[in-house]
């Protein structure tokens, strides 16, 4: 038995990133111990761009060397970092123009304390043991701090770049959800039939998307676990990240009998596409109630949460005739 | 240029909508607007709406909240990824254009599930800035110490703001903090990220916003009086750190004047600024004067819903057109970091 009270989970879009003409060198020099800056027109950017913000004009090809000490010219103190910060421990983010720069970079100083921070402060870079050719590679300390560092540069320039966006959402389950979570637990599943239309819709959303009326707990009705295919279509795994299926499976929508709406999202991993087949009769088998798991589930999700039923099995009855369905085809 | 004007405007607002999906918070509200105007989904010539998945927690969640607007028959629909005042922006055009006579604009935006300063790191530079995962505290609180530090404002001056934000929040049904507007309260309240403390940063909401445009005869028709939009603009900062200047509002600047805000006195200014010293930068980047009652409603201050603040900022404005409180007013939209993106909208009353 797993907890209907809310679900959480993370959203993760994970991008890789060409880096290009500027920004590759760049990182590339990161990973190797310096930092070097674009020249356009008088001033030297850094981090470096590729074009002038206001003209638009292009850089020079060859970045410059700047730093590794700076000044800084904002700044303000992290008391509490989070697990994605650059420290575990408090820090300063701030606003730093490297030696032989003319533009602030913005990153992260270890100052041990926040009395040690002032506007104008001398900072210094100090370069991390792994070092992916990121601007994570770098980080900067009070100079007096410093360090010497033995930095051996790395084999192939940086062309790409990795950036993982994690973000954690914890929401409570929607009333309407606990009470269809709740009914899968007892081996049921409950619509909710709408109180203008009197079509019952499968699971209920908490309101009715055709007549644009709210739907409460008064409005839950129970459909049966069996029905009828109406749309269907196999699925070959592509191996994207986060990927977890690798055979191919059957995904279906089942007209419940006593609902108006199909059921979406059903996955079928027993039949094979050669027997399967719209208008086919199916009955949902359960998982015992001990096993079934509804972690899954989300505010979300139009379907049936596959920790909770076996699998789906004929019922040996007469195919459905398609005219009698085929509003519920697409 | 056509007239354009806001014929009707609704929202919802609170610290959490715990219980409600983005559908169920957005329902009321475009029944209210339908009441309002007599006008049904079929009346209304296009549709647009602006959210974000990164709050949703899911891909193409907009595509689910259009259930909510009544999209079968099939209707003509568009989205931005942004603040609605920008998907208002759009709808705007196609009016001018003359493609339609009227458009449902919406945004809404639930981060009470998320951490919206983890959510917010993620619209930033992402080879240089966002993998440090700064979030959204820090580059505004960096941002208030640059502005102390060289006298662009100073701390009673912030203060100010945050007292005035309260005051004006007390008589705002849809403020979530009001109330204890002293000096002394918002100086205590506890630091967030220095300078900045709780009171200088808006307080986060959940909810939504909804906006009927009219044109011309129409506009007239299911409105007493409508807010003619006479004046609306957008403008955007560099998107490099290195072409920004922190201790102005450029943009916001460029947007003011080409919206025409100065051609007139402003009875009712409406901006958008998640700080108090962004709010002082707007301020002195659309000239307001004394002349002027900002933030009648608390300001994104008073309740900053993700996506929506800036419509509602719109709506506030245009409500109070409607209702005769003032004859012309200003309404300011923003997104991104440290004031990056600025829509301004003027609007004046028959």
């Amino acid at each position: 038995m797993t907890k209907l009270e809310s679900i959480d989970y993370t959203l993760e879009y994970p991008y890789t990133r060409s880096t290009g003409p500027v920004w590759g060198p760049f990182l590339t020099g990161l990973r190797d111990g310096k930092i070097l800056g674009a020249r356009i027109g008088n001033k030297i950017y850094c981090p470096p761009l590729e074009f002038d913000p206001e003209t638009a004009a292009a850089a020079e090809p060859d970045l410059v060397e700047v730093g590794p000490g700076g000044t800084v010219s904002g700044w303000t103190w992290v008391t509490k970092p989070t697990t994605k910060h650059p420290f575990d421990h408090p820090f300063a983010f701030a606003l730093i123009v490297l030696d032989g720069a003319d533009t602030a970079m913005a990153h992260a100083i270890d100052a041990k304390t926040e009395a040690a921070m002032r506007t104008g402060m001398r900072v210094s870079a100090q370069f991390r043991d792994e070092r992916v050719g990121a601007v994570t590679d770098v980080y900067f300390v009070p100079e007096a701090d410093a360090v010497d560092q033995e930095i051996a540069a790395g084999d192939e320039p940086v062309a790409i770049t990795i950036h993982s966006i994690g973000v954690d959402i914890s929401e409570p389950l929607s009333p309407h959800r606990v009470r269809f979570a709740e009914g899968l637990r007892n081996g049921k599943i409950i619509g909710q039939k709408s109180p203008t239309s009197g079509l019952v819709y499968v699971p209920g959303r908490g309101y009715d998307n055709m007549e644009r009326v709210r739907m409460d707990e008064s409005c839950d009705v129970e459909v049966a676990d069996v029905g009828t295919v109406v749309a269907y279509t196999t699925i070959s795994p592509i191996q994207y990240h986060g990927q977890t299926e690798t055979e191919p499976y059957i995904r279906c929508s089942i007209l419940l009998d006593g609902a108006d709406q199909p059921l979406g999202g059903i996955d079928i991993r027993d039949m094979t596409p050669e027997e399967f087949r719209t208008g086919m009769r199916l009955k949902c088998v359960w998982r015992p109630p001990e096993e079934r798991d509804y972690s899954d589930l989300d505010n979300r999700g139009g379907g049936l949460t596959e920790g909770v039923y076996e699998r789906w099995e004929p019922t040996g009855e007469p195919d459905v005739d398609f005219e009698s369905i085929k509003e519920h085809t697409w | 240029m056509r007239d354009v004007a806001i014929v009707a405007a609704g929202q919802r607002q609170q610290a959490a909508f715990t219980d409600e999906t983005e559908v169920q918070i957005l329902l009321p509200i475009f029944e209210q607007v339908r009441n309002d105007t007599g006008l049904e989904q079929s009346d209304i010539g296009f549709t647009c709406s602006g959210s974000s998945d990164f709050l949703a927690g899911s891909a193409f969640s907009f595509v689910g909240t259009l259930e909510g607007v009544g999209a079968y028959p099939p209707i003509c629909e568009s989205h931005v990824e942004m603040d609605g005042a920008w998907a208002l922006y759009e709808a705007w055009v196609k009016l001018q254009i003359g493609e339609i006579d009227t458009a449902l604009v919406y945004s809404y935006g639930k981060s009470s599930p998320g951490s919206l300063r983890d959510v917010l790191s993620t619209q930033l530079d992402p080879y240089y800035l966002a993998p440090l995962w700064p979030d959204a505290f820090a580059l505004g609180a960096l941002q208030a110490r640059m502005m102390l530090e060289q006298d662009i404002v100073s701390r009673d001056r912030l203060t100010e703001i945050a007292v005035r934000s309260r005051d004006h929040a007390s008589s705002s049904p849809h403020a979530v903090r009001k109330g204890d507007a002293t000096t002394d309260f918002v100086e205590a309240s506890p630091v967030i990220a220095d300078p900045l403390r709780a009171d200088d940063c808006a307080a986060g909401a959940d909810g939504g916003c909804v906006i009927i445009l009219a044109a011309g005869d129409i506009a007239k028709n299911v409105c007493d009086r409508p807010a003619w939009i006479r004046g609306i603009e957008h403008r955007t900062d560099a998107h490099s750190l290195a072409g920004r200047d922190l201790l102005s509002a450029q943009s916001a600047a460029l947007a003011a004047n080409a919206a025409g805000v100065g051609d007139d006195k402003i009875d009712i200014a409406e901006l958008h600024g998640p700080f108090t010293h962004q709010e002082h930068l707007l301020e002195t980047a659309l000239g307001i004067t004394d002349e002027t009652i900002v933030n009648p409603s608390g300001g994104a201050l008073a309740g900053h819903t993700m996506m929506a603040a800036g419509l509602m900022r719109i709506a506030e404005a245009a409500t109070r057109v409607s209702a005769g409180a003032g004859d012309r007013a200003v309404a300011h939209a923003t997104s991104g970091p440290w004031l990056q993106q600025n829509l301004v909208c003027v609007m004046e009353g028959d």
